[in-house]
């Protein structure tokens, strides 16, 4: 045994993360230290790192996800925007608060439970059944007829047409907010059918904020929202920029089974430099030449800027209008700055059109050098303008993904939720609390 | 010394059953760090497959609400023994065969078929979404690839006249079947892909689906699972050194270093593939395989029997 | 052959294990694992197959039923309104006419194992089985196995023309629907006195 711990002590760090208002930047460097492991699941991980502060409504999922890790396992807290939730995170078992990034201290906590010097979490939640149900016939069949009654408190799916015309049982699910390739805090409900969506509407928002409660952020898109008030210099908003681009195809990267290319994205984008322009031009060329990527991607998710009301923002430069709030931005004006177009408007569109972005945004910043950009509204973010006021561009893409998830395949449906680069907090940063509720 | 001995079978079965997992893995992994541009640090590639299968065993096994425990458990245990099977069928050298039948091709296909009765059973028992869309998905991927893997099969058959993977083996002794039925081998590998749920063809354990069906699973099941998982493409691997790169038969080196050499090629190049190309629709791949693969395995057959005439 | 207690156990094994498998098809409570035990069931007549010497038959038989047994699970889930297969259900329905069936079919087949005068024909150790039934397939039996495979290849042809996506009643895209069974929506019953135009008049909808 003494050997099996030690050897097991020396593994990557599985970990899960769960991520709370002001978490998600914090959360995405995570997949770039050294020695630990990001998993899709909560069973693979050891560690439940929640990162940002919950709320509310994130707290049942949140103990939900605690017992769904097999054991021996810890959470772990990073602290990371402003203080608070702490009489949420009681509801836990444990929680070991560490310093946010530091990978030898989740290391230490790991090593820890591996050789049992701390013990495993006892559940948050009681083993109980919410409808005990022992059926009436022999086989714990409801009794009347061959599958009658409600087992468990589920009732037998309702049937619905397919495309084929065959009437085929419709399974209600309910995925998210904290399911592994969905951006944090995405809450689905779903009518599926196979696994064909045939039906989508959004759940709440766990990240609304409700009166009374602290203000929401940091976002991952912040400076970009502070550029609307505070002077920034324009290489650093370009900088930020590529690195989101890249963090995102990261993410795109890994969902499409590409872990390993993923990897050197997602730490390209955490070292990010003007420099770079070359390198990130040669990738963006070398992955929107492969044909596997655009074969899973194209025809995928198609947006109509007119039916779809996006006039605006990265998803409608994908669909070839040539609209940025950087022609008209006065710092910009010098830096010959030209915006991309793609055409099509599919997945395969947006995730090129990313690149190109990317690349452009290094370009940009090494030719901007030291200039000053003015506060002023309308600041191209990473997905759209910014202006006080108007409703945030993820509330925007939030609002037109049910409508492209009918009747996709699971895979298609989830390249199209990626696709979008949503930031559910930035959705409920500038929607008032009545609205979305 | 006699391989059929069933002591002697069962340990040279297991031993390149382990020795082969554990290979696949680390060539995996090589192949992940180079795609990554990062350093390949060969003591950690070496440690690695010990050190997360001790976490495993460390790690508690988890239930689900209502699972059927025992297809639950039983699933990698029937893929294992099915992977097993078919490298029992395969001669690794000329002195070396376990149970080298006259019908090893059959048995090698059915031996496989009931992998994917492994697979499924493995997303469906758990009772839980996302392992069973992976387990259905694996049906419908698998439904796909049967047809062509039995033509491809067939094909290789047909110039040794016999249904014996020894047979087989020493009809390529003049010129291998890689050559000689150039269709042959690409259409096994894009197959074996599947039948290991591996790279672009993991349409079971998928990252859309959290890890399909190894999403409820850990501790020493998940252990198991990748274990089996590896098994099969080791498996594959075997096979396909056999039946297209003439098995033992080579130059200067003894038949069964020739046979693990040529067994490696095949790991390195089907785990490479995982690297490069992304996962695919799956929708689109039963197109590809019914419009495509079937009539150009077919055409493989047509050809080879000519040529065998 | 070696060992010939051996496979005298092992033939005991799966003729019983078979039987029992058989029996339990029907004492389980979910389609999956009634059509997995109907598998186990035919890999047990496999394998007496393959101790017999009827290797290739035996493996093929096995081959076969791994795939038809998962398409038959997944059919009967799809079909049975039982999301997934995994809520608890009877597999057995019509218990009386069930019992009858039963009991008529065993004794019929007591009767012939029984009564039969079966021919005595040793087979040649020697002879390759596999070669020998290659030869009858293509050989005297030719004409029955043909046409039996030119009728399965047309069923096969009319199902997928019927379940595809361009289906019957007009493309899946379009929201294929099945024409109402009541004649409610016909304006005159002149419109149905000519079959030929009811052909090309269903497409409408």
């Amino acid at each position: 045994m003494g050997l099996i711990s030690r050897l097991a002590a020396s593994a990557d760090v599985p970990v899960f993360p769960v991520v709370g208002i002001g978490g998600r930047t914090a959360a995405r460097s995570l997949a770039t230290l050294g020695g630990i492991r990001v998993v899709d699941h909560p069973r693979a991980a050891v560690l439940m790192l929640l990162v940002g502060r919950p709320t509310r409504s994130l707290l049942r999922p949140l103990l939900a996800v605690h017992d769904q890790l097999s054991g021996p396992r810890c959470t772990v807290w990073w602290r990371t925007g402003r203080d608070g939730g702490d009489e949420l995170v009681a509801a836990l078992p444990a929680v070991e608060v560490l310093p946010v990034g530091d990978a030898s201290a989740l290391r230490r906590v790991f090593t820890e439970l591996v050789n049992g010097a701390r013990a495993s979490d006892p559940p948050a939640l009681d083993d109980i059944e919410t409808t005990p149900w022992r059926g009436v016939g022999p086989y714990g069949q409801g009794g009347s007829g061959m599958t009658g009654g409600t087992p468990y408190g589920r009732p037998l799916v309702g049937r619905a047409p397919d495309p084929d015309g065959l009437q085929l049982d419709q399974l209600p699910l309910q995925v998210g907010p904290f399911f592994g390739p969905f951006p944090p805090g995405l809450v689905l409900h779903l009518e599926v059918q196979g696994d064909v969506v045939r039906h989508a509407s959004l759940g709440e928002n766990p990240f609304t904020r409700w009166p009374g409660d602290a203000p929401l952020g940091p976002l991952e898109s912040g400076v970009f929202f502070d550029a609307v008030a505070e002077v920034a210099p324009v290489a650093g908003l370009e900088l930020a920029r590529a690195r989101h681009h890249l963090r995102w195809a990261s993410d795109a990267l890994r969902l499409h089974g590409l872990c390993s290319p993923a990897r050197r994205l997602a730490a390209l984008a955490e070292r990010i430099a003007p420099g770079d322009a070359e390198l990130v031009v040669r990738i963006a060329r070398q992955l929107g030449r492969s044909r596997s990527l655009a074969s899973v991607m194209r025809g995928v998710g198609v947006v109509d800027p007119e039916r779809h009301g996006l006039r605006q923002g990265i998803v409608a430069r994908s669909t070839g209008v040539p609209e940025d709030a950087r022609l008209s931005d006065p710092a910009y004006r010098p830096l010959g700055f030209e915006p991309i177009v793609h055409e099509g408007g599919d997945a395969w569109a947006r995730f090129r059109q990313r690149l190109d972005e990317a690349a452009q945004a290094l370009i940009l910043a090494e030719r901007a050098g030291e200039r000053i950009r003015a506060p002023g509204p309308a600041v191209e973010g990473p997905r759209g303008a910014l202006a006080a006021g108007a409703p945030s561009p993820s509330g925007q893409l939030l609002g037109i993904l049910p409508e492209l998830l009918v009747d996709q395949e699971w895979g298609d449906a989830l390249t199209i939720v990626t696709s979008l680069d949503l930031d559910v907090e930035e959705a409920a940063h500038e929607v008032p609390a009545e609205a979305s509720a | 010394m006699t391989w059929s001995s069933p002591l002697a079978g069962v340990l040279l079965v297991g031993a390149v059953l382990v020795a082969g997992a554990f290979v696949v893995v680390v060539v995996d992994r090589a192949w992940g760090s180079i795609a990554a541009h990062q350093r390949v640090r060969v003591a950690a590639l070496v440690a690695g497959p010990a050190r997360d299968g001790a976490l495993l065993l460390l790690t508690r096994p988890s239930t689900t609400e209502r699972p059927d425990a025992q297809a639950w458990v039983l699933a990698p245990a029937l893929v294992v023994a099915m992977a097993a099977a078919v490298v029992a069928a395969v001669p690794l050298s000329p002195g070396i065969a376990v149970a080298d039948v006259d019908d090893g091709i059959v048995l090698i296909g059915a031996a496989f078929a009931l992998v994917m009765v492994g697979v499924y059973l493995h997303g469906w028992s758990a009772n839980s979404p996302m392992p069973l869309t992976g387990g259905y998905r694996f049906v419908a991927l698998a439904l796909s690839y049967e047809m062509p893997l039995a033509l491809v099969l067939i094909a290789a058959a047909l110039p040794a006249e016999s249904l014996s993977v020894g047979a087989i083996v020493a009809s390529q002794h003049d010129i291998w079947n890689v050559v000689r039925q150039p269709l042959g081998l690409p259409l096994y590998l894009v197959v074996g892909l599947g039948l290991a749920t591996w790279g672009p063809l993991n349409m079971a354990d998928g990252a859309d689906l959290a890890g399909g069906t190894t999403a409820e699973v850990s501790g020493v099941s998940r252990l198991s699972w990748e274990l089996a998982r590896r098994s099969v493409l080791v498996a594959v691997a075997v096979v396909g050194a056999a039946v297209f790169l003439g098995g033992w038969q080579g130059p200067l080196l003894p038949g069964w270093l020739w046979m693990a050499v040529k067994t490696l090629v095949l790991v390195a190049v089907l785990t490479g593939l995982g690297h490069r190309v992304a996962r695919i629709r799956l929708e689109r791949f039963v197109v590809v395989a019914w419009a495509v693969l079937i009539p150009v395995a077919l055409v493989d057959v047509f050809v080879s029997g000519a040529l065998a005439l | 052959m070696s060992g010939s207690g051996a496979v005298d156990i092992a033939f005991w094994l799966a003729g019983t294990g078979s039987v029992v498998a058989a029996w339990l098809v029907f004492r389980t409570d979910s389609m999956v694992r009634a059509a997995y035990w109907l598998l186990a069931s035919f890999v047990g007549v496999g394998v007496v197959m393959v101790l017999l010497h009827a290797r290739f038959l035996g493996l093929v038989l096995v081959l076969m039923m791994a795939g038809e047994m998962t398409i038959m699970a997944v059919f009967m889930v799809m079909f049975m309104m039982n999301p997934a297969g995994l809520n608890p259900m009877t597999m057995v329905h019509q218990h009386r006419a069930s019992k009858i069936a039963g009991l008529v079919a065993f004794v019929g087949l007591a009767y012939v194992g029984l009564v039969a005068d079966f021919p005595d024909r040793p087979a040649d150790v020697g002879e390759d089985p596999t070669a020998a039934l290659g030869r009858e397939l293509l050989g005297d039996s030719m004409l029955i196995f043909e046409t039996a495979g030119v009728t399965l290849l047309a069923t096969m042809i009319g199902s997928i023309a019927i379940a595809s996506k361009k289906g019957r009643y007009g493309s899946g895209e379009d929201g294929s629907e099945a024409p109402a069974l009541e004649p409610v929506t016909l304006a005159a019953p002149a419109d149905r006195q000519a079959p030929a135009d009811r052909q090309d008049g269903e497409t409408g909808s």
